[in-house]
């Protein structure tokens, strides 16, 4: 199967952070892997690995993106696409969408594949957007992908249970982190992810009309959450400690 | 004057509470801004639960009745969504951010050239759009986010409003509603369920969740009596889900479920951000564990320093006493 692996290069959320005048700003300007993306990267390397075909990833992102995609390349993947933004354009899901389903617009491929969300907004749309817009069959939240008869089959968690669905290609999917643990690149891969094929492609050669890409969308600042008054601490005999704390959840807390 | 549109989600064959929470904010600024609140509801007898979601003030209601919406499948939900926004012309499609939701929002978004605001935490009426608040950063901090277009979307996590009742008598439109097989694309070939009498942690009043420290049967056994004596809902962390001790349903956290009930029992959890993401909006949150610094402690307003194998019995115990 051919695989388009989409990734996007985001900042660490485990990193510390800020808010400064609504901005947010990191102490580290460390920017990784989408989690999400590495599990949809890991995914597509263990099918290929067992049916065959080619893993491809394409990154939107600045210059600073191919260190990304350099990681996604020693993992596996045989060759990459990096579409070039300057980086100040505050582009949204929507705006990200309607690039890649212009850069898949006339490409072949079986499954189309991505991250469910950015780990640094959450936002989750980008997937099923592309999706639509490119006329896909898709399934999202997927948490175990498996290659039949040249159909994807696709185990997805929803709100009760487990769905299994069967997707004929081309078709799109996000993936979940919760299908696998991405492998971490080993020397060799890294060496070899240096020789591998990288195209990149500007946004302008995609003929993309400016006005599709208007975010419809904006950040307007960051503020903190509302924080939680300190709580109350309790060590000791563990019996006694347990009763005091039923006791206070009914007569203090009011919700027993 | 606009439409404040809600989609009501259901699931085994109720209304989802987190659906008339949305609704319910979806009145109250409707009644603010002269606006008509409508809802849509898509299963395979969405007219039956029409009563249930007059009670909460939507004047219209749009009904889209199919054997096909028995399970969620988003091919057909989408060209129903899509019929009834065409007809309906909302200014604001308001859901309940469900698994069910995530799966299409970004499609019908794109279908329909609307904006969109997933996830949110709260969201107001603006000038040309809508202006929300979504948690972002593993929910470590609030974006203050606004959408300017003729229609928004949004989705609302669980828990963000209350419910209000107010009664009004809608008026129903069957909406006619026909899919043939080579419209479906994807096949649903298998639900797997967690079994079916477990309660639905969207929707529960107290959670009691499971982490790392819950280490055997034991343990278990102690987090079902707990749950038990609460009428509580079990949830798990990321570590146990993927150590298949607990069904994947139940994870909560960042990649999970997102839940806020009215208390949270967090037992043998260390409180790591992408869990913290999860149950941080709870109203109270109990943390039991043997380590002193684990972060879970700086979150929780009763933290229980000690082993949960000899934590839980008399907790139980006191619990049982206080139910009888």
């Amino acid at each position: 199967m051919k695989f388009y692996v989409c990734i996007k290069m985001v900042p660490d959320v485990n990193a510390p952070l800020q808010i400064k005048d609504g901005q947010l700003i990191q102490d580290s300007d460390r920017q990784i892997l989408n989690a999400y993306d590495a599990s949809a990267v890991e995914e597509a390397l263990v099918l290929k690995e067992k049916h065959g075909g080619e893993v491809e990833v394409v990154c939107i992102g600045s210059g600073k993106a191919s260190e990304t995609i350099r990681k996604a390349l020693a993992m596996g993947a045989d060759k990459a696409t990096h579409i070039v933004t300057t980086g100040d354009k505050n582009y949204d899901s929507g705006s990200y969408a309607h690039i890649l389903a212009k850069f898949f617009e006339d490409k072949e491929y079986d499954v189309l594949s991505l991250g469910k969300q950015s780990q640094d907004t959450d936002a989750g749309l980008t997937g099923s957007m592309v999706a639509e817009l490119l006329n896909l069959p898709y399934a999202t939240n997927a948490v175990g992908l498996e290659a039949e008869d040249g159909k994807l089959i696709v185990k997805r968690q929803g709100d009760t249970g487990q769905e299994m669905i069967e997707l004929p290609t081309p078709c799109a999917v996000t993936c979940s982190n919760d299908m696998n643990e991405p492998r971490i690149p080993n020397l060799k891969g890294i060496m070899a992810s240096k020789r591998k094929p990288m195209e990149q492609v500007e946004l302008s050669s995609l003929g993309l009309s400016e006005d599709k890409l208007v975010p419809k969308t904006t950040v307007l600042g960051y503020e903190e959450k509302p924080g939680r008054e300190p709580g109350k601490k309790f060590k000791g005999e563990a019996e006694e400690i347990a009763r005091e704390v039923a006791q206070l959840l009914d007569t203090e807390a009011n919700v027993i | 004057m606009s439409t404040l549109l809600t989609h009501i989600a259901i699931a085994d064959g109720k209304i989802k509470r987190s659906s008339l929470e949305v609704l319910s904010h979806c009145k109250q600024l409707a009644d603010q801004g002269g606006h008509s609140v409508e809802a849509v509801v898509v299963d395979a007898n969405a007219s039956s639960f029409v009563e249930g979601i007059q009670k909460y003030g939507a004047t219209k209601v749009y009904a889209v009745e199919d054997p096909i919406f028995k399970n969620h499948m988003n091919t057909p939900l989408l060209k129903a969504l899509a019929k009834v926004m065409e007809t309906a012309k909302p200014s604001v499609f308001a859901f309940a951010s469900t698994e069910g939701t995530k799966d299409i929002l970004g499609a019908l978004a794109a279908n329909q050239g609307a904006a969109v605001l997933p996830d949110v935490s709260s969201f107001e009426l603006i000038d040309g759009g809508v202006k929300a608040k979504r948690p972002v950063m593993a929910a470590k901090i609030i974006s203050n986010t606004e959408a300017k277009s003729d229609t928004v979307i949004v989705s609302v996590r669980s828990g963000s409003y209350d419910l209000v009742e107010n009664e009004v008598s809608a008026e129903v439109i069957n909406v006619d509603f026909s899919m043939d097989d080579g419209e479906l694309k994807a096949t649903l070939k298998e639900i797997i369920s967690a079994s079916g009498d477990t309660i639905d942690l969207n929707e529960a009043e107290s959670i009691v969740a499971a982490g790392r420290g819950v280490k055997d049967e034991d343990g278990k056994k102690l987090i079902s009596e707990l749950a038990e004596v609460l009428n509580a809902g079990i949830g798990a962390s990321r570590a146990l889900t993927e150590a298949g001790v607990y069904d994947p349903s139940l994870q909560i956290g960042q990649t999970g479920k997102v839940v806020s009930p009215q208390l949270y029992i967090a037992v043998g959890i260390s409180g790591a951000i992408q869990h913290v993401a999860g149950m941080a909006n709870s109203k109270v949150i109990v943390a039991i564990n043997k380590d002193p610094d684990a972060p879970i402690f700086e979150i929780a307003d009763y933290g229980i320093v000690g082993d949960l194998y000899q934590v839980l019995p008399p907790f139980i115990e006191e619990l049982k006493k206080i139910k009888s």
